[in-house]
């Protein structure tokens, strides 16, 4: 049964077809939430919270559209919304930072994480919007559309805020994080 | 094109984030959907029930009296305020005091009745921290009066949408409440209000806001959930974006809106 049947079907209140829809989106939605947030307790909360708030809204969603994009916007609302407690946030990601990956499989695999670490600290210096708007596009690797979709801007509008986005990320790893730079032309 | 190289490097090196182990999100989503009232068909009972009581108010609404009292409400948030009846009362909703009523500036009156047999029957006691943890948006505490602390009850009351309400207490007296602040998302909460006797327009850090002069009987509702009490103490009601701020004391109005322009994150 493909996804637009799913969502048909759980509009006319059929609890069952809800979980395999769940099951499809909870890594991108999990994940989206730890990126913004910082904290795995909590991206679980915003992931768990962000599905029952979708199914209890689900007769609003325009069925024509693709799922993705409305549950990452809810799931980013609620995520930003928790931001806002700046103690709680901080104390997150001081949580997040203490915890040192595990231990890597392979040297090289070590490399990719701790870039991939350092990357997420550098975009944590970007304002919040530019932050979920990178986060989707490199992070989640959605495309334009969908991060259209997502953030319920224009397409041009995406790639604008992308644009500007990129120039101030580019210059915050190149005044603090070397390490990202070591090697490539970023 | 620079940009192109960039972002395709970008994407290489994020593609090496590690992430937690994904939790099993669906089976939790799936027991709480079976566990609790399904709220989307609430709501279609609920649309019902409006629908029936339409029907009803439409026929009142031939009486004009009736119509009178029924049109007349105030809405803030998810707070609707009914007035007293229209004919009885264009002088109430103004700004006047009523004679049986403390002067704005005076000093705190009595302390208002115990709220405690309510709060026994309101589920979801908990602690502050858990509070936070668990209401999606920032839950805030008045740092005006400096000496008031933390509050002595923290409830989140779980039906589609976090209600947090914090109570603090008279130290002298703790079957006494002096202050309550809710936090209400938008939801299906409904609040109603009938007939505080003084209803004034006011403002909160620029936003609206009323303040409502009891006493009345207070209406809360979401979905088969209601309860009801006697209000004797004053509420201010403003709203910032996504969330009914509900200050009930028996403090003045200056001094409420010291208390909800002093609120901060929990530090």
């Amino acid at each position: 049964m493909d996804e637009s049947t799913l969502i048909r079907r759980a509009v006319n209140g059929d609890t069952a077809v809800w979980e395999p829809l769940v099951r499809i989106h909870q890594e991108a939605v999990f994940r989206l939430s730890y990126l913004l947030l910082g904290d795995p307790d909590d991206a679980e909360d915003i992931a768990q919270e962000t599905f029952l708030r979708a199914w209890n809204h689900l007769e609003r969603f325009d069925t024509t559209r693709p799922l993705r994009p409305w549950l990452l916007s809810i799931a980013s609302n609620l995520a930003s919304n928790r931001r806002r407690s700046v103690g709680r946030y901080l104390s997150a990601l001081t949580r997040a930072f203490r915890n040192e990956p595990a231990l890597p499989d392979t040297e090289e695999k070590s490399l990719q994480r701790l870039r991939a670490n350092e990357l997420w600290k550098a975009v944590q210096n970007l304002n919040a919007t530019d932050q979920q708007i990178v986060y989707l596009r490199y992070f989640l690797d959605l495309s334009v559309a969908e991060t259209s979709e997502t953030l319920q801007i224009a397409e041009g509008t995406v790639k604008s805020r992308l644009s500007r986005a990129l120039e101030k990320l580019r210059n915050i790893i190149r005044d603090d994080f070397p390490v990202l730079s070591e090697g490539q032309e970023l | 094109m620079m940009d192109i190289e960039f972002e395709k490097q970008l994407r290489t090196i994020a593609n090496g984030m590690e992430y937690p182990r994904t939790p099993d999100i669906a089976e939790s989503v799936m027991v709480s959907l079976r566990s609790s009232t399904r709220p989307r068909f609430v709501l279609k009972r609920l649309a019902w029930s409006l629908t029936i009581l339409l029907v009803f108010l439409s026929s009142l609404m031939l009486i004009p009296t009736a119509r009178a009292a029924i049109i007349e409400f105030i809405q803030i948030g998810i707070v609707r305020i009914f007035p007293r009846p229209v004919e009885s009362t264009v002088e109430t909703i103004a700004t006047a005091i009523p004679d049986n009523m403390p002067p704005r500036t005076a000093t705190p009156g009595e302390p208002l009745p115990s709220l405690i047999p309510l709060l026994e029957n309101i589920a979801g006691e908990t602690k502050l921290a858990n509070a936070q943890k668990t209401a999606p948006y920032p839950v805030l505490l008045p740092t005006y009066p400096p000496d008031l602390g933390q509050p002595n009850h923290v409830y989140v009351q779980d039906a589609d949408g976090k209600m947090t309400i914090l109570v603090w207490v008279d130290p002298q007296q703790p079957e006494h409440v002096v202050m309550s602040l809710h936090f209400i998302p938008e939801g299906s909460w409904v609040i109603h209000k009938m007939e505080p006797q003084v209803i004034e327009e006011t403002e909160v850090n620029g936003l609206r806001a009323m303040w409502a002069v009891g006493p009345y009987p207070l209406r809360m509702r979401n979905g088969d959930i209601q309860f009801e009490r006697l209000i004797e103490g004053h509420v201010l009601i403003w709203t910032d974006g996504d969330i009914t701020y509900r200050l009930e004391t028996d403090l003045p109005l200056g001094e409420a809106i010291k208390i909800a322009k002093s609120l901060e994150p929990i530090p």
